[in-house]
Parts: C-alpha cells; sequence; structure tokens
C-alpha cells in the first residue's frame, strides 16, 4: 500500500516543466558534417587568405605600429613608398581601366628607386661591419660572408621577421621570396632618407647581420687550397714555410682509417687535424688553423653585434 | 591514454630569427578581441574593454588591437606573431584580472608555446665541442713513448691465474709452513 502511495506522489509531482529543457538526438548533426568534410576533401588546395582583405585591418595602425615596433623613425609616406611595389600600381590600373575609367591615375609612387638605392648601401654596409668584426679575414672571405647575407633567402628571412609580409602591397599573393628580399633593402633605403646613413647601419646590422650569430661561419666559407693558403700567410707574417707530419694513424689500408696530421712551422706547432687520407687531414688541418687565424673557429670569440658604425665618413 | 601528442605539432625549441641579439623588438605583431556585446559570457572580456584597452594600447605601441563585435559567440583572443604563427584563445566567461594577465602571455611569447610538442628538452647547434670523435681521442700520454711491438702491452689479458701458476702458489705455500715449523722449535728454546 505505501509502495503505492509513493508512486502516486511522484507521478503526481511531474510536472510540465520538467520536460521543458528535453532535446531529442539530432540526427542530422553527424551526416551534414561529414558531407561538408568530403566535400572539402574533394575541392583543390585553397590558396592562403589575404590577411590585408579582413575586416580587421587598418593599414595605417599596421604602418605605425611597424615603425614603433622596430623603435624606428622612418617618415611614413617613404615608409609607405617603400612598401609598394611597382606591380600593385599596375595592377590597380589595370583594375581602373577595366572599370571603364579613360584616364587611368593613382596618385601613389613606388620603391624601384628605394631598391636599387638600398640594395647598394646594404650590401656596402655588410662589407664594412664585416671588414671592421674580422679584420684578419681576406677579401674572399669577407665577400663570400655578404653573399651569404645579401641572398635571396637571408633578406627574405630577415624581412619577414620584422613583419612586412602583410603590409606590402604588390599583385602576387602569397608574396613572394623575391618580393620579400626586395621589400628589406627598400626599407634600408628608406632609411636613409628618412634619417642618415649611419642610422640605416644599426638597422642593417640588428636586422640582418645578427643572421650570423648562431652560424658556423666555416660552412659559410671555406679555403679550396687551404695548405697552399696557409703556407703564404705564415710565409708573410714569419718568412716560414710550414710542414706537415703524421701524429697518427689507424686502420690503414681499412675502410675506417684514420689519419692525424699535425702542422709545424719551424718545429713550432699550429694546429691539427684529422681525415680519412693523408691529404683530407693535411687539408682539414690547414683549415682548423686558417679559421683560428680569421676568427671564423668555433672556439673563436664570437661576433660582435653591438658596434656603431660610421659609413658616411 | 589519449593519442592527442599524435597530431600535435612538434619541433625543437628555436628562437626566431636574430631575436635577443640585435635590439628588442615585440614579437607580437597584432592581436583581435573578439566579443559579444550583450552575451553573459563576454561580461570579462567587456569590462576589460571599458577599463583597461586603452592603458595597453598605449604601453604597446607596435601591437595593433582590433576589437570586433560579433553576436552571440563566445568571446576570443587571436594573436598574431611575427614569425607567422598565430595564438588563439577562448575567453568565455574569462574575469577581467584574467584577461589582463592573458594578454599580458600573449604579448611576451612567440608562439603558442603548450602547441608545441618539443622532441627534446635542448638544442645545439654545436653538437660537440671537442670535435668528432677519433681513435686518437683520450689516448693514454705515456702511449705515445712506447716502440712496438712492446712485450707489455702486447701480452694477452688473464683474469684467472693458470694451473701451473696455482701450483706453484701452493708449493710455495707449503714452503712457507715448513719454514716457519722448522722456526718455533728454535724460539722454544731461547726462551
Amino acid at each position: 500500500m505505501n509502495g503505492l502511495q509513493l508512486y502516486l506522489q511522484s507521478l503526481l509531482n511531474i510536472k510540465h516543466v520538467n520536460y521543458g529543457g528535453y532535446r531529442y538526438i539530432k540526427r542530422w548533426v553527424s551526416p551534414t558534417q561529414k558531407e561538408i568534410t568530403r566535400r572539402k576533401r574533394r575541392l583543390p588546395p585553397q590558396s592562403e587568405s589575404k590577411r590585408s582583405n579582413f575586416i580587421d585591418w587598418n593599414r595605417n595602425s599596421e604602418i605605425y605600429a611597424f615603425n614603433t615596433r622596430l623603435s624606428e623613425k622612418f617618415d611614413t609616406e617613404k615608409l609607405n613608398q617603400a612598401f609598394t611595389h611597382k606591380s600593385y600600381i599596375v595592377a590597380e590600373l589595370k583594375k581602373q581601366q577595366e572599370m571603364g575609367i579613360e584616364e587611368p591615375k593613382l596618385d601613389i609612387s613606388h620603391n624601384e628607386e628605394y631598391i636599387e638605392k638600398g640594395r647598394e648601401i646594404t650590401s656596402e654596409i655588410v662589407k664594412k661591419y664585416l671588414n671592421r668584426s674580422l679584420p684578419r679575414l681576406p677579401e674572399v672571405g669577407i665577400m663570400a660572408l655578404h653573399d651569404y647575407l645579401m641572398s635571396e633567402q637571408m633578406l627574405a628571412t630577415a624581412s619577414s621577421h620584422i613583419g612586412t609580409k602583410d603590409i606590402i602591397l604588390t599583385s602576387e599573393h602569397p608574396v613572394s621570396q623575391q618580393t620579400l628580399a626586395q621589400t628589406f633593402v627598400a626599407l634600408v633605403g628608406a632609411l636613409v632618407e628618412s634619417i642618415n646613413v649611419d642610422h640605416a647601419s644599426a638597422f642593417v646590422r640588428d636586422f640582418l647581420i645578427v643572421g650570423l650569430a648562431n652560424k658556423d661561419l666555416t660552412e659559410i666559407w671555406c679555403p679550396t687550397k687551404p695548405f697552399e693558403l696557409l703556407n703564404d700567410v705564415i710565409d708573410a707574417e714569419r718568412k716560414m714555410s710550414i710542414e706537415a707530419r703524421l701524429i697518427g694513424q689507424a686502420g690503414k689500408n681499412t675502410i675506417l682509417s684514420v689519419y692525424h696530421v699535425g702542422i709545424y712551422a719551424n718545429k713550432e706547432y699550429l694546429g691539427s687535424g684529422f681525415g680519412e687520407t693523408i691529404a683530407e687531414a693535411k687539408d682539414v688541418a690547414a683549415i682548423n688553423i686558417l679559421a683560428q687565424i680569421y676568427g671564423l673557429h668555433h672556439t673563436s670569440q664570437p661576433l660582435r653585434f653591438n658596434e656603431e658604425l660610421n659609413v658616411s665618413a | 591514454m589519449s593519442n592527442k601528442h599524435l597530431f600535435q605539432k612538434f619541433g625543437f625549441l628555436r628562437a626566431p630569427f636574430g631575436i635577443g641579439v640585435g635590439r628588442y623588438v615585440c614579437q607580437l605583431q597584432r592581436i583581435t578581441i573578439k566579443f559579444c556585446k550583450n552575451h553573459g559570457c563576454s561580461l570579462g572580456i567587456r569590462s576589460f574593454l571599458e577599463h583597461d584597452l586603452i592603458d595597453y594600447a598605449k604601453q604597446n605601441p607596435g601591437v595593433v588591437v582590433y576589437v570586433k563585435p560579433r553576436r552571440h559567440r563566445s568571446p576570443v583572443l587571436k594573436a598574431e606573431y611575427l614569425n607567422g604563427e598565430t595564438s588563439w584563445i577562448c575567453i568565455a566567461n574569462f574575469s577581467r584580472q584574467d584577461i589582463i594577465q592573458w594578454m599580458e602571455l600573449l604579448k611576451t611569447q612567440y608562439h603558442d608555446g603548450p602547441a608545441l610538442r618539443l622532441l627534446k628538452l635542448w638544442h645545439t647547434d654545436f653538437p660537440s665541442i671537442q670535435g668528432p670523435w677519433t681513435p686518437f681521442t683520450f689516448k693514454n700520454p705515456p702511449l705515445n713513448q712506447i716502440k712496438f711491438p712492446d712485450k707489455k702491452i702486447g701480452e694477452a689479458l688473464k683474469f684467472k691465474p693458470t694451473a701451473t701458476e696455482e701450483l706453484i702458489t701452493l708449493f710455495e705455500e707449503q714452503q712457507e709452513a715448513e719454514k716457519f715449523d722448522q722456526k718455533i722449535p728454535v724460539q722454544k728454546g731461547v726462551s
């Protein structure tokens, strides 16, 4: 009897409110999502969306932020010009023509001039800086490091890491490496026009030359005939000739052969190197000694990135 | 156990190009705050916008701040970094104080840290300071003076005494004992 009462009570307590939150199982969700995914997979690879086409994009703020982020004092007009590539203007004029405007006109200037000027100045700054921080390195080595820094890839990396990628005005999308590299040198050109060459040299040092900071410099430049070069260097400095001597060898006539060759000048030990053949070991030894002399060795004092350069003088 | 980490981005801990060597550059380039103007879960971000956003923008002139209202969607912070990485945080029901701290975090990092599975806890461009190993590395210096073939070094290694050696030691021990026995009566005689 009690059981029946309880049952009736609970039945009476059920109100309409208790069913208010009831939701049926949405059986259409999963098939719809699956179909959308299937269609997405069937599509050809979609191009990356252009950041400047988003609603939340304000070019003026971007330019202002670019300037303050790098703690630089670019002239805003010149900065805008440095970011504008010729292809952008050509594309815009073409667009106007297609719209039916008879005399298409766009009142902005492109950065061709800055690119040319900036490339020359950047190259000069890099050469001077390297000459100053690696005073004993011969011209060939300086030029090799210079070419490495001025290569398109290096300039593009430097350029994209200061945030130019989205601000550049160009007809191509996504922005190519070449355009990124050109923008970097154009920025240097614009900075020279805005302030002066010395200030631009600090810019190049802080954003381009720092690329050498964690690199093995002997990988970038290595003399082709190291033993002959070392002989010339020692001959010029101490009027002596060098001789290579076998210090140790192991596993002769096997595939695991090792030779340890030391180089001496007038019985004074200069350095040593290892190799699978005697000739190779001799070259490695000479390269080791040359790298130590030139300051390229990984045990040498690392390159300094805080030196002020006086380019204009 | 979850296998979430299998699909996670992985790599070594690397600094972006030239960071920390030249001048200081804030790695956060722009941040978009998306929120709803009347939904409850955007309460914290609305009070952040009212009280702290202007100060944040003033203190960080190098960061472009976009505010994007949208109806009845959860509030979101999206940060874009100089190295092309983005970081996305859902801030539904976050308090104003929380949002101040998350904004600070987004400003001071250069990528979404926890989203990267580290392959190793360290990375170096020069894995070996002393150079590649050769048979001459850690060679004992006295070995330089020796002229080969050398009888002492060329000997076979012995780990156990041979049977002959054991016999010899037994014989020696026996002789010692005999000597000892002979000595004792003499000592007795003295005392």
